[in-house]
């Protein structure tokens, strides 16, 4: 592939000069005004060493700025790399020493404590320079550097890293050459972008959804809108985007969730809705597509190694499903289920998710190792030499060839000497009535035994019953498999980058069954066995014995009413609270259901 | 699910080369695909590991020649 990120815009730029090509509360940029500008920048990026093949880092606000930034480093043929201001600074430069990076562009503020040894520009300054030399009828001879040999395709050349972190928390680079984000934007059946179309940028450029938010738009003649710099709250976020008149948005999952909360109408120009990077919740993008009824509101799955987007799921109607497909390959991209002897996996069945086609990074910055175990040869005689990247998430593939996603392959636990898919049980928790999304962890107790444990968000107001979870669930899951504890919460904490963060729930503690005065006996049969496992989810320990006393254990009465009402929402019978407090232990209230007429 | 062939630390493997200079650790019990010649026949993973870090100096797929900016 010959083509480029800037040499397509370029293109676009000098066909339509006056059309505009980025707003924001700075400044508003044709795309005549933004290639002119890249341009005048490049040379001084030139000018400063930068050369082919370089990395280029950035640290800097939200603005109008930031697309003249990009595309003036992939004008100099170097590859850009967007820094976390969140992260810590030894991890800044620790990335910073690994993509071998000189030169900063920087706004004032934002890094200060670098290193000397850094060239560091201050962007605002330069395109004050640049404009003067404008006025001045500067030409453009000092971007007439001699363009040196490059060893690759222009289509190959890298255009930008992205950090991510591996599981053994170190950050690697993933290096994503032109032709996989050309694949991702230009006639990608997912996205028809018309010139009329206005892009949403919120993503941090070090998250790979700024590739779609910016070059989606830029690429295709669409206007850019850039939302004000900072901690936007949604509502703020929520309103710019209908000001704006935004017709296309990307949110993440936790984002998107809580827009649905909140409310989202009155998006009148929004046509389609990109949610993703995490599991989507079914009844919140019902909930979507009822509230937006002229948008398409689509799942987005991929790993940053496959350029932003592998599949993509569009829906145009609340569909009543329990989960939500991750859909289909996008264009110019693959996908393979693959078994443990790397063969395909029947319909129906779980395997390993495989990416291949133009999408593919060319692999982890100084890292080929790691690189050459993820990004292996494809076992397939019709394209020799080519290669897969394996993703490490699971999914099935139904009969309508739509994937369904299934966690993450080493999200296999053992506990008590059964592997178990966490993936599995959260896609059985969330396919239960009332619940928007869960999350499985396995920490170990205090004896270093693992136990799994679920988090669950209701989808509404009414607290999804655990007593009814635990007995749902044990009709789809080996018993095994059904959570020690099944705790509800408002919310699951998120990542920065708004995943669930499993750390910060593997950390909460989970009590274990204190001293009490009887001795611990496990629950004998079924019905004790529930109220045991109801009892363990209200109060938050595991190991409750059938004859423990409740109140021993730290239950109140205001817990007691909510265990009558749960009781009676299950088995439809009534338990008085004096019978409760009379035997208040499992096995009592077992003896008091099942003289109420309910089976044991 | 067993654990990924590529993921398993006491298995066999070889280390493979298609024609962009691109590296590729493989399970020695499989087949090498298509248009993949063997780099290193069978060894550790850590060997495997070692012998890629030594030869993959440029991620990037090399083109004969090379071509203009």
């Amino acid at each position: 592939m010959t083509d480029t990120i800037d040499s397509l815009f370029a293109r676009l730029a000098a066909d339509h000069p006056d059309r505009t090509a980025v707003t924001g509360d700075d400044a508003s940029l044709t795309y005549g005004e933004l290639d002119a500008r890249a341009e005048l920048l490049a040379g001084r990026l030139r000018a400063e060493g930068v050369r082919p093949g370089d990395v280029v880092a950035l640290a800097t606000r939200r603005s109008t700025t930031t697309a003249v930034l990009l595309l003036a480093v992939l004008k100099a043929g170097a590859a850009y790399l967007g820094l976390d201001s969140r992260q810590p600074p030894a991890r800044r430069d620790l990335i910073l020493r690994d993509a071998a990076v000189r030169v900063v562009l920087a706004d004032k503020g934002l890094a200060d404590d670098l290193d000397e040894a850094f060239t560091v520009i201050v962007p605002q300054d330069a395109v004050l320079e640049q404009e003067v030399a404008l006025e001045q009828g500067a030409a453009l001879e000092q971007g007439a550097v001699p363009a040196p040999l490059d060893p690759v395709s222009p289509g190959d050349r890298v255009a930008y890293v992205a950090y991510t972190s591996g599981s053994t928390g170190a950050p690697k680079g993933v290096c994503v050459p032109h032709r996989a984000v050309l694949r991702l934007v230009v006639g990608a059946q997912f996205l028809p972008v018309t010139a009329d179309d206005v892009f949403l940028h919120f993503a941090p450029l070090a998250f790979d959804a700024s590739t779609l938010e910016i070059w989606g738009p830029l690429l295709n003649g669409a206007r850019l809108a850039v939302a004000p710099d900072g901690d936007l709250s949604l509502r703020e976020l929520l309103s710019f985007v209908r000001d704006e008149e935004v017709s296309v948005m990307w949110l993440t999952a936790g984002l998107f969730h809580q827009a649905v909360d909140l409310g989202l109408d009155e998006l009148p120009a929004l046509r389609l809705l990109l949610a993703g990077g995490d599991t989507l919740s079914a009844s919140h993008v019902d909930r979507a597509l009822a509230a937006l009824p002229h948008t398409v509101v689509a799942n987005g799955y991929g790993p940053t190694e496959n350029t932003t987007f592998t599949t993509v799921h569009a829906m145009s109607a609340p569909s009543g499903a329990a989960t939500v497909p991750i859909g289909r390959p996008v264009r110019g991209t693959g996908v393979l289920l693959l078994n443990e002897r790397l063969r395909p996996v029947a319909d129906g069945e779980v395997g390993e998710i495989y990416a291949t086609g133009a999408g593919l990074a060319h692999g982890y910055l100084n890292n080929p190792g790691l690189t050459a175990a993820r990004f292996v040869a494809r076992p397939d005689p019709a394209v020799p030499g080519e290669r897969m990247y394996r993703t490490g998430d699971l999914a099935r593939r139904a009969a309508d060839g739509t994937l369904e996603f299934l966690g993450r392959a080493d999200g296999q636990v053992k506990v008590r000497g059964f592997r178990i898919e966490t993936g599995e049980v959260v896609t059985a928790l969330t396919a239960l009535p009332g619940v928007a999304r869960a999350e499985v962890v396995a920490p170990r107790d205090g004896s270093g035994t693992r136990q799994l444990i679920a988090y669950v968000v209701p989808a509404d107001d009414t607290r999804p019953s655990a007593l009814r979870m635990r007995t749902r669930l044990a009709d789809t899951l080996p018993a095994y498999a059904v959570p020690a504890l099944i705790r509800v919460l408002d919310e699951l904490p998120l990542t920065p980058n708004g995943k669930v963060d499993r750390a910060a729930l593997e950390q909460r503690t989970v009590r274990e069954r204190p001293e009490v005065n009887a001795l611990h006996r496990e629950p004998e049969g079924a019905l004790e066995g529930a109220v045991t496992g109801m009892w363990s989810d209200h109060l938050g320990l595991e190991g409750i014995g059938a004859d423990d006393d409740f109140f021993e254990l730290g239950g109140h009465s205001l817990l007691a009413v909510a265990l009558i009402g749960e009781l009676r929402r299950e088995y439809g019978v009534e338990i008085s609270p004096i019978a409760f407090y009379l035997d208040p232990t499992p096995a009592g209230l077992a003896r008091a259901l099942t003289q109420a007429g309910v089976e044991r | 699910m067993t654990t990924n062939p590529f993921d398993d630390p006491a298995g066999r493997f070889r280390v493979l080369v298609n024609d962009l200079g691109q590296h590729s650790l493989w399970p020695d019990s499989l087949e090498a695909p298509a248009g993949w010649s063997v780099a290193l026949p069978g060894d550790s993973r850590e060997a495997c590991l070692a012998y890629v870090e030594a030869n993959w100096t440029d991620l990037r797929p090399v083109v004969a020649g090379g071509t203009a900016v």
